[in-house]
């Protein structure tokens, strides 16, 4: 649904992506990877135009989202930025109505679907329960949870999240993520989302796009494309990747880049040669959700 | 029509449409406005002070005239206090109320866009251009009616130096304030050396304009501000609304729908030419801009300032300044402006010592 041509965006003088055709599939999961600095949120922030390109389109199902009237593509996708700013004392249900503003006017500031979609965007973000608090009172993962429901509360039909889990604990991240993967399988959303963790992205992405230097290395499902050679290419890093023991994705170990390391080490992996293709017979893995 | 006026949705009944914790919904035939419970309080309120405030005012001085005599006279009944409440206490006392209003609006569009407290008229040069332009007009022996028109370009043309030099990186960063304090200094300095130079008399009569009286005014300069507001009131009335989205960083905003730049635009751009107009009015009347939407952000207990509690907070403020003005030291008549910043400072002050010890 969302599609880049000869896309050339970047920052003052510094060109960060340089011609980029890219197509993103819908009613997936979408992730894109990559090293620091490689264009991944410049990506995505001009696929969200956030940031104007200097050349080419952005296509949102075939028309130029710039051409575009900024409400109405308000209403088909939902942007999460990276770090946004919490206001001051706003509540959570507020901030979560904020996210219906592209269905408002000043003269019509709410209406009984508006208050549906924020209930149910509550709900679906596990939220519901911290209506009433301040955002700014609440802990990192609550504070995620929260700006996810707001752009769930836009009711689009795709999303498209900037490093949604930085700054959180482990287990808020798998809380995040196991969201974003309820929203794909079960409310049919397309989800793109930047993820700097290669083995959370292999473990939840249907579709995987590895970039480096402002380009795609490479873009597939997971299992296809997750190679040694790959995260040798785009990271420029030796590693095993070996089939996981829960979901049967590919699971990425850095390689032992330091002696005193390998000094402890116990497993029997002791060099970069010794990767580990994934094959088709790689355990069918389920994703397990959390209940609610 | 009179009747589709109600208030949705009690606390009590948390219905699908009641998402908001402490707003109401406000419905007029289609149109359909949020509103904050409390901010509907504190609006009566202020409403009532500032009317216990206007017929106080009414009825104090030589001659005193006695509240219901001061109501007989409004009710145009015709008494003998006509002469007095009607001709030369009311035109000042509305030309008060209506200035005051101005400066809680100019201050409140001005704070919320650049998200900073300190980010009011007064503070950040809009004021002191003006008072640069008055001051040259009035030592220079143009005509008298020059002036205003001298002080609300002035502050138009600070407004732009100050933006132009302080949005390098969007209103919100520090650096706006920054300029605008940098600018206010230099022009405070100009004005410090036309005065100087000019005629002892002339600079006597800036030095009382810089101040800011309401004495000696009244219709004329009221039907300015009010005018100038009539005028804005359809941008005020989105204003209220689109200040929701001013607490945003840009790219929040632009993901749902909206576009930062044009909208601080237009509620900046509103904001400067309220408070030049105003200011052009009734002279540099310091700390209403400043001091009205923090404290009436205060009362409603909002994220940002209150459009309309600021503009009555910003009335009764001014209304009372000049009432003491003219009363405290009786018969020496002090200026509104000295009273607004005896009041304004330490108030303000206490304000935010009183809001760091809070922990929300």
């Amino acid at each position: 649904m969302l599609s880049t041509r000869d896309l050339v965006a970047g920052y003052d003088e510094r060109t960060v992506l340089d011609g980029l055709d890219l197509d993103l599939p819908a009613d997936a999961f979408t992730v894109i990877v990559g090293p620091n600095a490689c264009g991944k949120s410049t990506l995505l922030r001009t696929l969200a135009r956030l940031l104007t390109p200097r050349r080419g389109t952005v296509l949102l199902d075939g028309a130029a989202i710039r051409e575009l009237p900024t409400r109405e593509v308000a209403r088909r996708l939902g942007v999460l930025p990276q770090s946004p700013l919490v206001p001051e004392g706003v509540t959570v249900a507020d901030l979560v109505g904020r996210g219906r503003q592209p269905y408002q006017r000043w003269w019509r500031q709410w209406s009984e679907q508006d208050g549906a979609a924020v209930d149910q965007a509550m709900r679906l973000a596990d939220v519901a329960d911290l209506a009433d608090r301040p955002v700014d009172t609440l802990s990192g993962g609550q504070r995620q949870r929260v700006w996810i429901a707001m752009t769930l509360a836009q009711d689009t039909e795709a999303l498209l999240l900037d490093e949604p889990t930085t700054f959180l604990d482990l287990a808020h991240q798998v809380e995040v993520l196991d969201l974003l993967h309820r929203l794909r399988t079960e409310r049919g959303r397309t989800v793109v989302a930047v993820l700097h963790d290669l083995n959370q992205a292999a473990r939840y992405a249907d579709h995987l796009i590895a970039m480096r230097a402002g380009a795609v290395v490479a873009a597939g499902p997971p299992r296809a494309i997750l190679t040694t050679d790959l995260v040798r290419e785009v990271f420029g890093l030796d590693c095993l990747v070996v089939p996981c023991p829960v979901t049967g994705a590919p699971l990425v170990v850095p390689a032992i880049t330091s002696p005193t390391l390998a000094a402890g080490a116990s497993s029997p992996a002791t060099g970069s040669s010794g990767a580990v293709p994934v094959g088709e017979d790689a355990p069918a893995g389920s994703y397990p959700s959390k209940g609610n | 029509m009179s009747a589709a006026t109600r208030l949705a949705a009690s606390p009590d009944t948390p219905s699908a449409v009641d998402r908001l914790p402490g707003r109401a919904l406000l419905r007029v035939g289609p149109v359909r406005v949020q509103i904050r419970r409390r901010s509907v309080l504190v609006a009566v309120a202020l409403t009532g002070l500032l009317a216990m405030a206007m017929v106080l005012s009414l009825s104090l001085g030589t001659p005193y005239v006695a509240p219901a005599d001061v109501l007989r006279a409004l009710s145009g009944a015709g008494t003998p206090y006509d002469l007095v409440v009607l001709n030369l206490r009311l035109p000042r006392l509305v030309l008060a109320a209506v200035a005051g209003a101005a400066f809680g609006v100019a201050g409140t569009l001005i704070q919320s866009v650049a998200r900073n407290p300190l980010a009011s008229p007064d503070v950040i040069g809009i004021t002191q251009g003006a008072g640069l332009a008055a001051t040259v007009a009035l030592t220079s022996g143009a005509a008298a009616v020059l002036v205003a028109p001298a002080a609300l370009a002035g502050g138009l043309v600070a407004a732009l130096v100050v933006f132009a030099l302080g949005t390098r990186h969007g209103l919100a960063a520090q650096r706006f304030v920054l300029a605008g304090v940098a600018v206010a200094f230099a022009l405070r300095a100009l004005t410090e050396v036309v005065m100087l130079t000019a005629d002892p008399i002339d600079g006597l009569r800036a030095q009382v304009w810089l101040i800011g009286t309401l004495a000696g005014r009244g219709w004329t300069e009221t039907t300015w501000i009010a005018g100038t507001l009539l005028i804005l009131l359809p941008v005020l009335a989105w204003a209220g609304w689109a200040l929701n989205s001013t607490a945003l960083d840009d790219d929040t905003a632009k993901g749902i729908g909206l576009r930062p730049v044009a909208r601080r635009i237009g509620l900046a751009g509103t904001g400067v030419i309220t408070a030049a107009m105003v200011t052009a009015q009734v002279g540099a009347v310091d700390f209403v801009a400043l001091v009205a939407p923090q404290v009436a952000r205060r009362l409603v207990r909002a994220e940002r300032p209150p459009l309309l509690c600021a503009a009555l907070l910003g009335a009764l403020l001014l209304v009372l300044a000049d009432l003491a003005g003219r009363r405290l030291f009786a018969p020496t008549q002090l200026p509104a402006g000295v009273l607004t910043a005896a009041i304004g400072g330490p108030y303000l002050l206490y304000l935010l010592l009183r809001g760091r010890r809070r922990p929300s």
